[in-house]
Formats: structure tokens, C-alpha cells, sequence
């Protein structure tokens, strides 16, 4: 059994761990924030930052609560009929940082004989796949109701360009 | 973070999948309701990609472990400090298995020092897996009885367990303590030849007494100089006969004794005792037993030579401190411990020991008591507060008071400061008998 070494993989499942965190609070923050609320959005990063902190302090209750929150907040943007992308993004992200907290716990646990290189790939590929039909889904459904703006159209970029640069940085270790 | 405490989390993470799937199932519901309540399509389209989450999870679930497991281990007695491999070998004979954690479970006074005893790995389908890792650990035995195995799905939604037998066993034997002899003098010994005086005149090394030459003494044993204050009678020199004794050697278990403040205990040192005084009795060919009071009371019944010494060794090895009855109502059997045999307690007293002596005293039982000594034991790791100071002395005067009890009782009490090795702490009171016993000797010669 050929060992690996799992610091890498620890820091790229952080990567994308942190990632989703500011992608999900910003995204509904974002959508909140579109629709002329203040105080909510602040309140939304406020969370996003503790939710962060949260990591850094080992809370492992904080994922589970926050993708809990990000689900109700998004419910509640869909009722207020806010933009569907933005709501549908926050609470795909949040489902993926909440996958990404139990992988990186789990790799923790891994000896380095382990193999968490395999373990690691093989779940981020497909929680990666599942966030990508998830926006392709959420894209499919703001077409139908028309509700297509540049800012979404940029995010899918922005999206796709971070998901690119770890396969890359995959492909080039 | 320890190993231990790894492993536990670990298995928490297992065990945190029906939360997981609670969670997920929740929230599905939670925006189903929302959606359906609210007759809003973009809502009920949002729990979509939770339910695809949890069907991938569902869809590709682990079937039923059909795994094996074999182990093996590189010795099967040690002594502490001494490293041990143990390696193992899964094989999966069912479908392939993407995550599995292997975990071999292991008591707390076994210590991995390389490797790990835990494996998260994929398992092709009939195909194995080997690993290893390598063990030290304190005085105990283990059977190595099973390795834990759990396999998740792809999202870590559904786990499935099972337990793969498996066989090995660990003995890890107390340290040796080498004690060169021990001077007993029990009042009956038994009719073989060893080093024990048995208070009767005939061959022997140390001088006993005259009697009158009898045909087939050695000219060699005949007392000229008081043959010839005689007139026509001959004497013969007479020599105390060295058999072997009955030796049962009580080891005190009782955790309110032994065990002290912070998880430590003097009861390790009790046993090296015991290592070290059976070891050298039953080298003297002496006929040994052992009785453990402690958290399970254990007899090894009484015998001679290495084979006992291997019973006792193993005995030692599992020896442990427990709640036990009260010790004065200690009965010890006379098939185990005959009358007049020597009894060797090793206690660190204090839990009134002095009525039980006393009854074994008079009941015929010559006596020896080695205390290790808690009071030093205890007073070395509390510090040098005047406080301290002044209780480590009251302790140590109601220790001296015992101690003097008992031998005014006519117990040979050692007391063993156990900063010291052993060997060296009790080689001058071991090795030859107490005064008291010395004067009684003196005595039955005269008479």
C-alpha cells in the first residue's frame, strides 16, 4: 500500500471548505442584500465569519447548525420571492461546507498510511458534481423564470474558475 | 491529541451518520412542507439537490460485510518495555468496500509506539489488506478477540458493522527482581532437602548439637575434644538438617491501600515484590503458593520448581487492585497453606491487618510481612509544604507504631521504601533471620 501524505489533502479539503463558507453566507447575502435589506445581509456575514471561526476552533456542532440556517434562509428568500440563484446557491454551498467539515474531520483521523488521497478525491469529485448539477439546476430554473442578471451569470464564472484551479492544483501534485 | 482519544472521535464520526441522515431528512421535509404550503415551485425545487445528496448516499449504501481477518502476533510474552508486532490481514470477500475503518480495539495498558491500530481504507472486491503496528505496554495480559470493521457509503449516510474474530493473546509479564535468599524459618518443614533450618539434629552445614557416636557416623563428625573429657564414650558432632518449607505468599490488592490521588498506585510495586520473593523460594526448591487479594481473589495453589514459577508469573500478570471484602476475614485454606508453614504478606498495611496477623500468628503460621511503603511513596509527590511535612510525619508514626505492633505480635515486618529497588532495600533484612527469631533459634539449640 503505497503511503500518502495527508497534510495536502487536509489543506485542500480547507481550501474548499472555506470556499463554500464564503460562497454560501455571501450568496444569500447577496440576494438578500439585492432586494434592498441592510441589516440581514450584515447579519448573514456576520454569521459567515463565525461560522469560519468555528472551523479554527473546532466546533464540530457549528456545520450542521449552519447549513441550517443557510436552508432557512434560503426558504425565506424563496417565500420573499428574492432572486432564485443567490437563495438556491447559499443553501447548495452550505450543503457542500457541511459535507466538507465531516470529510475534514475524517481526514484528520487518518494515519498517513492511510488512503487519504483516494478517500479525499474521490468525495470532493463527487460533492463537486452534486454542487455542479445543483447550479446548472438552480441556472435551469432562473432561465425559466427569467430571472437571468449578469451577477449570476459572473458567479457561474467565478464558480467554475475556483472548481478549475483545484482540479488543476489536483492535477499539477 | 492521544491515539485514544483519535480513535474515539473517530467512532463518533461513525456514529454521527443517523444525525447526519436525520438532518438531511429534516430539512427535505422542512422545505417540502414550506413549498407545498406556500405553493411555491422554486421552494420545492430547492430540497431537490438534498434528495439527490441523500439517494446517491442510499443508492450505493454498503452491503453486508463479508470480511475475515487474521492476525498475528510477534510474541506472546513480553516484559515491559519490550515492543511486540502485530499484524493483520483483511480480507473482503463480498462486493468492494470504498470506506471501511478496521479498528483493533485494545485495553488502556497497551500502548501503540508505531503504526496504528486503526485503518480507514478501500477494499477491492476479494482482495486483502495487510497492515501493521507495533505495541509496548505495562504488566497485563490481552486476547486479541476481534477487529471492528465499519464501511460507509460515498457521503458517509449509511454504515454498516460488523466484528471479524480473530485470535492472539498478549502476556506482558511484571519485572524481575532478583533476591539472592530469604531467610524463613517456619516451624515445620517438610521431609525434602533444601536451605530452610529444620530445628532437627542430622546432615547438614550449621552445627546443632552432641550426641552419643553411633555406629555408621563419619569419623569425621566425632567431637574428639569433648570425647575426651569423657570416660568410654564417644560423641558425635550433630547438624542442623536444611529442608524445603511451605512458603504461601499473600499479595494485598485492596484499592484503599494501594491506590493513591492521581491514578497512581503502589501496587506495582507490591507485585515486583512478589516476583522477586517467589522467584527466590521456589529457586531454593521451597514448595510456593499465592493468594491475590485484590479485585478478583486468586489462588495459585502450591508448587515447586519453574512450572510454578510460570503459574505465578502469569498469575502476577493479571493481578489488579479491586473493592474487595474485609481482609480480616480472610480465610486461608490448609490444603493451600498448611499450619506451621511460612506465610510472607505483602502489604502496604493500614487497613487492619494487625487482628488477621495476630489470629495466622497464633493459628501456628510463622509470619513475614514486606510493607511497601506508602507513606514516602505518597509525601515524595505532595511536596515540601510545611503542611505535608507535618502529616507525612503523623503517618509515619502511626506507620512505625504498626510495624512495632506487629513484630511485638511476632511478625518480621520489612518496611520497603519503594524509592529504593527492591533487592537492594531488603537485602539486609532478607537475609538472615530477625534477632527475636535468632534468640528462639538460640533457645530450642540449648534445650
Amino acid at each position: 500500500m503505497v503511503e500518502f501524505d495527508a497534510t495536502a489533502e487536509v489543506n485542500l479539503t480547507g481550501f474548499a471548505l472555506v470556499s463554500s463558507i464564503i460562497i454560501s453566507t455571501g450568496s444569500l447575502a447577496w440576494g438578500y442584500a439585492s432586494m434592498g435589506l441592510e441589516t440581514i445581509p450584515r447579519w448573514m456575514i456576520a454569521f459567515g465569519a463565525l461560522w469560519l471561526v468555528s472551523l479554527w476552533q473546532g466546533w464540530k456542532w457549528f456545520s450542521p447548525l449552519g447549513l441550517f440556517l443557510s436552508v432557512l434562509s434560503a426558504i425565506l428568500g424563496l417565500w420573499f420571492s428574492f432572486p432564485i440563484g443567490w437563495m438556491f446557491s447559499g443553501a447548495i454551498f452550505a450543503l457542500f461546507a457541511w459535507d466538507m467539515a465531516e470529510l475534514r474531520q475524517k481526514l484528520h483521523f487518518m494515519t498517513s498510511r492511510d488512503d487519504v488521497k483516494g478517500v479525499a478525491r474521490r468525495h470532493i469529485a463527487r460533492v463537486s458534481f452534486l454542487t455542479l448539477g445543483g447550479l446548472l439546476f438552480a441556472s435551469f430554473l432562473i432561465l425559466w423564470w427569467r430571472q437571468w442578471t449578469d451577477e449570476w451569470g459572473m458567479f457561474l464564472l467565478g464558480a467554475t474558475f475556483i472548481g478549475s484551479l483545484q482540479i488543476i492544483a489536483w492535477f499539477r501534485r | 491529541m492521544s491515539r485514544i482519544a483519535l480513535l474515539a472521535a473517530l467512532m463518533g464520526v461513525t456514529r454521527n451518520c443517523m444525525s447526519r441522515i436525520a438532518l438531511l431528512a429534516a430539512l427535505m421535509y422542512l422545505i417540502i412542507l414550506a413549498g407545498v404550503g406556500m405553493l411555491n415551485g422554486a421552494m420545492v425545487a430547492l430540497a431537490l439537490p438534498l434528495v439527490l445528496y441523500l439517494l446517491a448516499g442510499l443508492w450505493r449504501g454498503p452491503e453486508e460485510l463479508r470480511l475475515t481477518a487474521e492476525r498475528t502476533v510477534s510474541a506472546e510474552r513480553i516484559a515491559p518495555g519490550d515492543s511486540v508486532i502485530v499484524e493483520l490481514k483483511v480480507t473482503n470477500h463480498g462486493e468492494a468496500l470504498e470506506q471501511v475503518l478496521l479498528h483493533d480495539p485494545l485495553p488502556a495498558f497497551l500502548t501503540v509506539v508505531e503504526g496504528s491500530s486503526s485503518r480507514l481504507v478501500s477494499i477491492p472486491a476479494n482482495e486483502s489488506i495487510s497492515w501493521s503496528y507495533t505495541l509496548q505496554g505495562r504488566r497485563g495480559s490481552h486476547y486479541f478477540g476481534e477487529i471492528k470493521a465499519t464501511a460507509e457509503d460515498h457521503w458517509g449516510l449509511i454504515i454498516k458493522r460488523a466484528v471479524l474474530p480473530t485470535s492472539g493473546q498478549l502476556l506482558i509479564l511484571p519485572p524481575v527482581s532478583r533476591v539472592r535468599h530469604i531467610a524463613i524459618q517456619p516451624r515445620q518443614t517438610r521431609v525434602y532437602s533444601g536451605v530452610i533450618p529444620a530445628h532437627q539434629g542430622g546432615t547438614g552445614i550449621e552445627f546443632f548439637g552432641l550426641r552419643e557416636y553411633q555406629m555408621g557416623d563419619s569419623p569425621h563428625h566425632i567431637n574428639w575434644r569433648v570425647s575426651a573429657r569423657q570416660d568410654g564414650v564417644i560423641y558425635s558432632n550433630e547438624y542442623e538438617q536444611e529442608r524445603v518449607a511451605d512458603v504461601g505468599i499473600v499479595l494485598d490488592g485492596r484499592r484503599r491501600v494501594n491506590d493513591f490521588s492521581g491514578g497512581r498506585s503502589i501496587f506495582e510495586d507490591s507485585v515486583l515484590a512478589a516476583v522477586a520473593v517467589s522467584s527466590s523460594l521456589l529457586s531454593e526448591g521451597n514448595r510456593v503458593g499465592l493468594f491475590i487479594y485484590g479485585k478478583r481473589n486468586k489462588w495459585t495453589s502450591p508448587g515447586y520448581g519453574k512450572y510454578q514459577r510460570e503459574r505465578i508469573m502469569q498469575d502476577l500478570a493479571l493481578a489488579e487492585t479491586g473493592e474487595t471484602q474485609n481482609f480480616k476475614s480472610l480465610i486461608i485454606p490448609r490444603r493451600l497453606f498448611p499450619p506451621n508453614s511460612q506465610i510472607i504478606l505483602i502489604s502496604p498495611l493500614g487497613g487492619g491487618e494487625l487482628n488477621l496477623l495476630s489470629q495466622l500468628r497464633t493459628r501456628g503460621f510463622q509470619l513475614m510481612v514486606i510493607s511497601p511503603d506508602p507513606v514516602s511513596f505518597e509525601a515524595r509527590v505532595l511536596g515540601d509544604s510545611p503542611s505535608v511535612k507535618l502529616a507525612a510525619r503523623i503517618a509515619r508514626l502511626q506507620r512505625e507504631l504498626l510495624l512495632r505492633e506487629l513484630r511485638h505480635a511476632g511478625v518480621q515486618a520489612i518496611n520497603w521504601d519503594v524509592a529504593l529497588p527492591f533487592e537492594q532495600a531488603v537485602r539486609a533484612s532478607l537475609s538472615r533471620p530477625p534477632a527475636f527469631l535468632r534468640a528462639i533459634q538460640r533457645g530450642r539449640g540449648a534445650g
